[in-house]
């Protein structure tokens, strides 16, 4: 078991694309549970995941990684507190081989036997990465990408796991799949923050959740009171 | 053609290949992990013969005279000081301008290596003339029929040949490798990997500067003269070896740097009226390969950088 990492979000503001902005946002999400964030394209979810991570540098507002402010740090020291990413797109190196994917996501850890630990455990969990050890990653399957962009996210020992959009673009029986390992990931204490449009794949998976619309939180609370606002849903993601 | 001659313009060419394969693998690794081209490189080779040769008079200045000796300081302290130079210049010149047009970078780099080129010329004791390059390797040779290999040469070719698989083994199966890689293909994943950009961007500045520090030296030993304005055919042979083979592709420029040397090669050998048009004959070749393949050769294979 690990302990997980406590990240909050406070009054964070992004002018980042014309279309794409976060107005004043906060959020929570603790260890062992998987806090998910909802709403439609365009709506802020992935403005707020890069925000996190440094990628887009937000105007105002802050961002506590276990009580400290790590608003303006890189985002390779950003990382390096304890957070593995599943970006959205999955964002394999193509031409890296799938062993070196994985490598890159333990690169800050100095401990090569924890590494080739690591590594075995995520070979376990998808056997089929481990058949494709030498491949490049552009030759795999969409479904074996997004495998390899899980593991990837998993080999540094993460505390805290940002997940973006992981069933974007995958047949239903992938997304189930990636479900069910992004559960077991929780089970082992992991903060998990996951950032979807499935709206009930979701929220059968999350303990909490938000609603993001036009830049802004407009809904929130545990999986099960926002499962019962259908209307509400319904709002936001035209009736699924 | 008598084998001997033929075998002796197929060594020379393969020296200028690693030389050229040298000076384009920096363009190559530049532009893989910042898309930027840097056209101050040609002059980071000069600069590194030119220390080299002060490192050298300085050596023999104070009574040192083992050649060895001399020759192990100077590639030391030429190689160190451009792989400064090259991460300096990147801190300096080029990451501040990420985000402008890669025209811009391209032009403030041009400049740079004109203030180096023309700082040598005016700093350096009589800097406008040719310099004679001291004869720091055995000067014997081995002849096999009419086929003379000079022991020098052999050594600097060994020497390039060990540089040049040193870099590939550096890039295919480190740590610093792989994140150049990684940061070449996706510097924002990599970035989401933890790979620090910044500090990864001047490793390859100074990997690249580095090398071509050892190409001005290994060029003033073959050559045994150097003058302030050699980057400037080096440079444009360097980044022509680089862009045939396909920009960004590290085997590319290796092919592209040792193809160069047998175009100019065939140049010198072919046209019988004189081998001073070998640098037209395999620069209008190069312009023919262009033409025909405008990814480069190892396009297919390049789109994806590294």
């Amino acid at each position: 078991m690990v302990t997980g990492m406590k990240l909050e979000v406070r009054d964070l503001t992004v002018a980042y694309d014309r279309a794409d902005v976060l107005m004043s946002v906060s959020l929570e999400a603790s260890g062992g549970e998987i806090t998910c964030l909802l709403g439609a394209n365009g709506a802020g979810k992935s403005t707020l995941a890069r925000a996190v991570l440094g990628l887009t540098v937000a105007r105002a507002g802050t961002v506590l990684l276990d009580g400290e402010d790590v608003t303006r740090e890189p985002t390779h020291r950003i990382v390096a507190r304890g957070v593995g990413v599943i970006p959205e797109g999955r964002r394999v190196f193509p031409k890296l081989t799938v062993a070196e994917n994985l490598h890159t996501g333990a690169y800050l850890v100095r401990d090569r036997s924890r590494v080739s630990a690591r590594f075995d455990e995520v070979c376990e969990l998808f056997p089929r990465l481990r058949e494709r050890l030498t491949q490049l990653a552009g030759t795999l399957s969409g479904g074996e990408q997004a495998m390899l962009s899980i593991g990837r996210g998993l080999m540094g020992s993460p505390r805290l796991l940002i997940i973006d959009e992981p069933s974007l673009g995958l047949s239903p029986r992938f997304v189930k799949e990636n479900f069910q390992a992004i559960r077991r990931v929780r089970e082992t204490g992991v903060t998990v923050l996951l950032v979807e449009q499935n709206v009930h794949q979701t929220l059968a998976i999350a303990q909490r959740g938000y609603v993001l619309s036009g830049g802004r939180v407009s809904a929130a609370g545990t999986a099960e009171e926002l499962k019962q606002h259908p209307e509400l849903i319904a709002a936001y993601f035209g009736g699924h | 053609m008598d084998p001997g001659l033929l075998a002796q313009h197929a060594f020379n060419g393969l020296m200028l290949g690693v030389i050229y394969a040298l000076v384009a693998v920096g363009f190559t690794l530049f532009f893989g992990v910042l898309d930027v081209i840097k056209f101050s490189h040609g002059d980071v080779v000069m600069l590194g013969a030119f220390t080299a040769l002060a490192v050298s008079a300085g050596l023999t200045g104070a009574g040192v005279m083992s050649h060895p000796l001399v020759l192990l300081a100077m590639l030391v302290i030429a190689i160190t000081l451009m792989a400064v130079v090259g991460a300096l210049l990147a801190r300096l010149l080029v990451l501040p301008l990420r985000g402008a047009p890669a025209i811009n970078v391209l032009l403030i780099t041009l400049m740079a290596g004109t203030v180096i080129r023309e700082g040598v010329r005016l700093f350096y004791p009589q800097g406008s003339n040719p310099k004679p390059f001291p004869r720091l390797l055995p000067g014997g040779t081995i002849e096999i029929g009419s086929f003379t290999l000079r022991h020098d040469s052999a050594i600097l070719f060994v020497i390039g040949v060990a540089a040049i698989v040193g870099v590939y083994l550096t890039l295919a199966r480190t740590r610093l490798g792989l994140a150049i890689r990684a940061v070449a293909q996706d510097p924002e994943t990599a970035a989401a990997m933890g790979i620090p950009l910044t500090a990864t961007v001047l490793a390859t500045f100074a990997i690249g500067s580095a090398l071509a520090a050892l190409a001005g030296v290994v060029n003033g030993l073959y050559y045994s003269e150097i003058s302030f304005n050699l980057g400037l055919l080096l440079g444009a042979i360097g980044f022509s070896a680089a862009v045939v083979g396909g920009l960004g592709n590290v085997y590319g420029a290796i092919l592209g740097g040792f193809l160069f040397a047998a175009l100019q090669t065939i140049g010198a050998v072919a046209l019988p009226f004189a081998s001073a048009y070998k640098d037209v004959f395999a620069f209008a070749a190069v312009i023919v390969l262009m033409a025909l393949r405008p990814a480069g050769l190892l396009a297919e294979r390049s789109a994806e950088r590294i």
